[in-house]
């Protein structure tokens, strides 16, 4: 790992191409293109600075001489993971992952919890002919704000008539986060549990809540064989195909936040944007910073799990206030992280934050 | 009549209350109380003992396990073994009670919080009160016991006569673990961890200048002011006095909760409190789920409605 | 300055719904994580940040199943040079018998110690008796609730325990000896994934329990388990603002909160 960083590092310019993109220049003391300058020279680094990083991907997408700025960070941080100096939150985290396979610490045997108010049973996907997964995740799994989203997914999956089971209590982190916060023994763990079920039980397809989890299992559980996509896509194939009706109009203005690892990352931009030209009366909005360029929320690369500890004004609020300004009813995302982040600033100031698959379980 | 011996526990001049559940569990075992003190002017009902041991020393070298083992020997040297040694369940009954017990090879339960005398058994938690063990002694007495605060005190019972009291005139002094000095909680920064009771505010405070009356109010309660995270986000209260996943996480007696909805990462930072009280306007806010007792109600009216209460 | 720290490995039950099966038979912990006791991580962290400023080493002792080893490679991870487990297949409920064990084993084995250390209490059973009982049978001066260790020298430390209210008391004990230290005395370093397999290599050495059960005789017994009363969710005061007020000013004065 240091060996790549070194090459890795060596290749910059200082154009600060990254820092110019990065969503904590500026307002906080987080400066990519020095951190990686000081990589070059070796130079000492501020123990609590790499921890501001998002992951959002902006610098690494950007960079013209493909130092992956992103990676760097990783590499410092698995640094300080291995001598034990992290914050205690992130600690806490990475323990709870280790124990109950999710960075929230919750009972493991309680994971499909959020399956228990539906009025129909999920079956594990090896009860399933076509091996079709759906991939819950930590946050939608446990926390009561999102548990509300695998069920909408499961019911619309359902009246489409998808086939798809659940690995239940036996889904492991992805490890998504758990990687940028350098942790890479912890990963390995958890892909191997991960990869040995969804071996056993011979899945083919994974549809993904988390656009996270599908940017790990997609691109860093190596080549499975499975095809993994985000349920936007799925949910767009089977609104576009007539397999799923939109029956009522929603006469809403509604404003629509590009996830960085739905949109920046994997380039899943028009699939959440068709379901919502699809539905009757609904105005879409956009943000001036959308698609390649929409604003990260802070909710990754382990921000979720703890605070930084300069206060400043957050992008979330930021795209709030702009949200506010242009009129919008509310706001919505395809992404959990981003569900969270933005709803505090945006209850205050009287904005809803709705889920995709909440405004399809209005309309269809 | 068999009789417990109790090692009271003293503190800076203070007989704590704690030791009341001592008394209880001897009433509820049918014993004579006996009592083991260091001669000083230690207030607390008298009548509650049929015996009072006063021991000429000091109270820090009373409360030293080395030097309480030679205390109890002389106590059995006089009147011969109790039925059981009784401790309360706090710091310095935490340390000797095991210490008595491996010095005199006696069976040992600590936490005790329930018994039931019929059967001969002694409840203790497990789990952080999860599950209770049924505990019997296998071996010979005397039992030792560390009891639960409040778990006993309401069976306490005054004896019908006045105490006895006797003398212990010198006792056997370690210099293997001395007591150097007391040291006081340092006050530099907050530390809401460490509080008995903790007012709580979250978003529904709704802004700034609201922050001083809740400030006033704590106050009036003699609590501790702490908030959830959107507070702290807007610099509302520091950062020190989050209570959350990314804040602090806390476990006191009492946790009144105020216009905070109970998001999972607050809940998480609180939820082993002893009692959770919480207000908030929305009746379907989930910390209801988590409380022990719920107001549903404007925040700042209860805030108001108790400030006029305890002013008068 | 030798430590020999003990650490356990106990069952994740936070979260969890534990079952007691038969009639109070048995608590079910088979479907549990597991993890190191929270105490002892404390106190094996406090031992090795001692060993780093006054040279040394620090042995972990644990005392459990084959299991076990987890906690031992862990607490070589963190900085312990040797791990000892002795081997029980069953776990010794009475913290005596379990004391006096260690006792036997420290003795026969002729582990060499300046000082032992253990944690206040845990998370299982919370008996926090084994340290107190061990220092009596070892004829060692004891403390318990160890807060912070401010001085240490060859033949003796200065500690501060923890009291009730914030307040600490500041005490002088002789080494050798033993020491329970409280949790909070220390912020633990992480142990990363990679750091507990690398501590694999290390050689953990393995004794057998049953060799030292001489008059290690359990003298307490569980006859049965139960439930704790239950408790039915929040407990609404409704009514008029002022008589709710009154009701919860009631309930401060209960918990003893406010007088």
């Amino acid at each position: 790992m240091l060996e790549q960083t070194v090459s890795r590092v060596l290749t910059c310019i200082q154009c600060g191409k990254c820092t110019g993109s990065c969503p904590e220049s500026g307002k906080t003391p987080f400066n990519i293109r020095m951190l990686v300058r000081k990589q070059q020279f070796q130079s000492s680094i501020d123990e609590g600075i790499p921890w501001y990083c998002t992951s959002c991907g902006a610098c690494t997408l950007r960079c013209p001489r493909d130092v992956k700025p992103s990676e760097v960070i990783i590499d410092i941080r698995s640094l300080l993971v291995e001598d034990g100096q992290i914050p205690l939150a992130i600690q806490k985290a990475l323990e709870n992952t280790f124990t109950q396979k999710n960075p929230w610490g919750r009972s493991r045997a309680k994971r499909a919890a959020w399956t228990e108010n539906l009025d129909f049973k999920i079956p594990h996907v090896s009860e399933t002919t076509e091996k079709r997964l759906l991939f819950v995740c930590c946050i939608q799994a446990y926390d009561p704000r999102c548990m509300v989203i695998p069920a909408n997914v499961a019911r619309i999956l359902n009246q489409g008539g998808v086939e798809f089971g659940i690995l239940g209590e036996e889904e492991a982190c992805c490890g998504n986060e758990i990687r940028r916060i350098g942790e890479a023994g912890l990963v390995e763990e958890l892909q191997e549990e991960n990869k040995g079920n969804l071996e056993e039980y011979g899945v083919k397809e994974i549809v993904a809540l988390s656009p996270h989890c599908m940017n790990a299992l997609k691109k860093e559980y190596g080549d499975m064989g499975i095809k993994v996509s985000h349920y936007t896509e799925a949910v767009w194939d089977l609104i576009n195909s007539g397999a799923l009706a939109i029956s009522k109009p929603f006469e809403k203005k509604v404003i629509y936040h590009d996830p960085c690892f739905l949109g920046k990352q994997n380039g899943i931009f028009d699939a959440p944007r068709n379901i919502l030209g699809a539905i009757p009366g609904l105005m879409p909005l956009e943000f001036s910073r959308a698609r390649e360029t929409s604003l990260c929320c802070e909710g990754g690369g382990g921000r979720m799990f703890f605070e930084v500890e300069t206060t400043y004004q957050r992008n979330a609020e930021v795209r709030v206030l702009e949200a506010v300004a242009k009129g919008a009813d509310m706001i919505t995302t395809a992404c959990p992280f981003c569900v969270m982040t933005l709803e505090d600033p945006a209850t205050e100031k009287g904005q809803a934050v709705r889920e995709l698959s909440e405004i399809l379980m209005e309309v269809l | 009549m068999s009789y417990a011996l109790i090692v009271g526990e003293v503190r800076r001049g203070v007989f704590e209350e704690r030791n009341l559940d001592s008394f209880g569990l001897c009433s509820l075992l049918g014993k004579e109380a006996v009592i083991v003190i260091p001669d000083g002017p230690y207030s607390f009902n008298e009548r509650l003992a049929d015996t009072i041991v006063k021991v000429k020393t000091g109270e820090e070298m009373f409360l030293n396990p080395l030097n309480l083992v030679n205390i109890i020997e002389q106590v059995i040297n006089g009147r011969g073994k109790p039925d059981c040694i009784v401790f309360t369940h706090s710091s310095s009954g935490m340390e000797s009670a095991p210490y008595v017990a491996g010095t005199f090879g006696l069976p040992v339960v600590t936490d005790v919080s329930a018994i039931n005398k019929d059967e001969g058994v002694f409840y203790k938690s497990y789990y952080s009160d999860k599950i209770f063990g049924e505990f019997k002694c296998t071996g010979e007495g005397p039992w030792v016991l560390t009891v639960r605060s409040g778990s006993f005190k309401d069976a306490a019972a005054e004896k019908a006569d006045r105490p006895k009291t006797e003398h212990i005139e010198s006792i056997a002094v370690s210099d293997k673990r001395v007591f150097v000095e007391y040291v006081e909680e340092e006050k530099t920064e907050i530390d809401i961890t460490k509080a008995e009771f903790l007012l709580s505010v979250g978003r529904g405070v709704g802004n700034k200048d609201e922050i001083p009356t809740y400030e006033e109010l704590a106050g009036m309660l003699k609590a501790t002011l702490s908030g959830s995270r959107p507070v702290i986000d807007k610099m509302w209260l520091p950062k020190p006095r989050q209570v959350g996943t990314s804040g602090k996480t806390v476990k006191p007696k009492v946790y009144l909760a105020m216009g905070i909805s109970g998001a999972f990462q607050h809940i998480a930072g609180m939820k082993d409190s002893d009692c959770i009280i919480a207000v908030n306007k929305d009746a379907g806010a989930p910390i209801f789920q988590y409380a022990h007792f719920g107001i549903i109600a404007d925040m700042h009216k209860v805030r108001d409605k108790l400030k006029d209460m305890l002013k008068s | 300055m030798n430590i020999v720290t003990f650490t356990k490995r106990v069952p994740v039950t936070q979260e969890e719904e534990l079952r007691i099966t038969g009639d109070g038979e048995a608590v079910d912990l088979s479907k549990l994580p597991y993890k190191v006791n929270d105490w002892d991580n404390y106190a094996v962290e406090e031992a090795v940040r001692i060993v780093e400023k006054t040279g040394g080493s620090v042995t972990a002792v644990a005392v459990g199943d084959a299991e076990s080893d987890e906690v031992l490679r862990r607490a070589i991870a963190m900085g312990a040079k040797d791990g000892f487990l002795v081997e029980m297949a069953q776990a010794v409920q009475d913290p005596f018998a379990r004391a006096a064990l260690i006792a036997n084993f420290i003795k026969n084995e002729k582990v060499p110690f300046d000082v032992i250390f253990t944690g206040v209490q845990s998370e299982d059973d919370q008996f926090g008796s084994v340290g107190g009982i061990l220092a009596a049978l070892l004829k060692l001066p004891y403390s318990s609730m160890v807060i912070g260790i401010d001085k240490v020298e060859p033949d003796h430390m200065v500690i501060r325990r923890e009291l009730e209210g914030g307040l600490q008391e500041r005490v002088r004990i002789s080494l050798p000896c033993v020491l329970s230290i409280q949790s909070g005395i220390n912020e633990p370093r992480y142990v990363s994934i990679m750091g507990i397999r690398k501590a694999s290599k290390v050689e953990r050495k393995v004794f057998q329990g049953n060799a030292y059960e001489e008059g290690a005789g359990a003298m307490i017994e569980a006859v049965k388990w139960v439930y704790p009363p239950r408790k039915e969710g929040a407990m609404m005061l409704s009514g008029e603002l002022e008589d709710v007020c009154k009701n919860l000013v009631g309930i401060l004065k209960e918990k003893g909160v406010y007088q």
